[in-house]
């Protein structure tokens, strides 16, 4: 019953979030900056997902796991995805077409939920392979948008994006120093816990 | 195992099929490389908007930039910009005194810079900015969209987008767009490449004297 109840309540925040970030207002206002439109709504958009995939049922876990073995499926669409919604062309265009707007939308959301039903059953090694590749990536377009002399965004302004920039190159140093750390962790418990080796 | 192997070339090939979409066969990643391209491949018509300026002959925008036998540069500026329209000013002014000096040129290559801050630049304003800069009237007008409706209809055909910079001025995607003699805007040029510019110009103003 417990477990019902909680179900409802990330149920309804998701639904609350997602109604937040796609209110008018509230998306022009974070869209108007670059760096909150890919800093707040995009990790927003994120959260919807993860909570979101935090409702599927054991059933459905089962039956999507013979398709995501290891979160595998989950993580390699994340990373794609991400990869494209990267392309600086994507944030201009989900300002004017809707379409694109609408999917970029369901894009992330799709990622936020498939990274709650890959992590768990994904290994250091996987966890290890797709953070090597998302956050790489995440800090060579933080690199360009810091450097580029140039507007690569045609509705932002430099300073904007020399600022996204740094950020990027900040967070993907701080995740991939935090999962470094989870790692050591889980290495460290897994010998711990096996005394045969000592 | 082979089910997660056929879903994740799945979601790579539609990710791989998007990004090909996006950036148009890889080659424009970003909005400025894709309107560029788009405007080569096909030209785009200069909306009936009305259009006032000092020593304006028209009175509307396709006549203002419809020079027969000849072709149009433009650039989209504001008379307060510090930054980048200053180094436009300065490119128009260098483009007038090449036009001066040859004869081919004079009759075939025009300049019109067109303002989008019309509320700031009147006509009396635009005259005073002329002056400052030099501008020869034969060679060089300068030109706004009084209508705000009329002016963003002009913006977005057109790909310029303005925005707000946080300091009381403007950030938009500056560049040397070439008009043709039917006022069809034809190719656009990163604003550092004035010879590329004058050059495409002169030599469609030959291709259409020719054809």
């Amino acid at each position: 019953m417990k477990n019902r109840e909680q179900r409802l309540y990330q149920a309804i925040a998701a639904l609350g979030l997602l109604a937040l970030l796609a209110f008018e207002p509230v998306r022009h206002g974070l869209e108007t900056s670059m760096l909150r439109h890919m800093l707040v709504q995009f990790p927003g958009l994120l959260v919807v997902g993860v909570l979101l995939g935090g409702l599927v049922s054991a059933r459905w876990r089962i039956a999507l796991a013979r398709w995501n073995h290891l979160g595998i499926s989950g993580l390699c669409a994340t990373g794609a995805f991400l990869a494209v919604l990267m392309i600086p062309r994507v944030l201009d265009l989900a300002l004017v077409d809707w379409r694109v707007e609408t999917a970029k939308f369901v894009t992330l959301v799709f990622c936020g939920a498939a990274l709650r039903l890959s992590w768990p059953a994904s290994g250091l090694i996987v966890q290890g392979f797709f953070l090597g590749n998302v956050l790489p990536m995440t800090a060579v377009v933080g690199l360009l948008y810091q450097d580029s002399p140039l507007r690569l965004c045609n509705a932002y302004t430099l300073d904007d994006q020399q600022q996204l920039g740094s950020w990027l190159i900040g967070i993907a140093v701080a995740l991939g120093v935090a999962w470094l750390l989870h790692a050591y962790h889980v290495l460290k418990d897994k010998n711990e816990s096996e005394p045969s080796h000592a | 195992m082979l089910r997660t192997i056929i879903a994740c070339a799945g979601f790579i090939i539609l990710a791989l099929g998007t990004a090909h979409w996006l950036t148009q066969d890889f080659e424009f990643w970003t909005a400025e490389g894709a309107r560029r391209f788009d405007v080569a491949a096909s030209a785009v018509a200069t909306p009936d908007v009305a259009a006032v300026g000092p020593w304006l002959a028209a009175s509307n925008l396709p006549d203002t930039l419809t020079n027969t036998g000849g072709v149009t540069i433009v650039n989209f500026i504001y008379t307060t910009c510090q930054t980048i329209c200053q180094v436009l000013g300065t490119e128009f002014q260098d483009l007038q005194a090449r036009i001066e000096a040859d004869n081919r040129l004079r009759e075939r290559v025009r300049l019109v810079s067109i303002s989008f801050d019309p509320a700031h630049d009147t006509i009396s304003v635009l005259r005073d900015y002329a002056g400052h800069l030099g501008a020869n009237p034969d060679v060089w007008t300068f030109v706004t969209v009084p209508d705000d409706q009329q002016l963003r209809q002009l913006l977005s055909q057109f790909n310029v987008v303005v925005i707000p910079d946080g300091n009381g001025g403007y950030a938009h995607n500056a560049a040397l767009l070439i008009v043709d003699g039917r006022a069809r805007l034809v190719r656009i040029f990163d604003y550092a490449d004035v010879d590329l510019a004058l050059g495409y110009a002169t030599r469609l103003a030959e291709r259409q004297l020719s054809g």
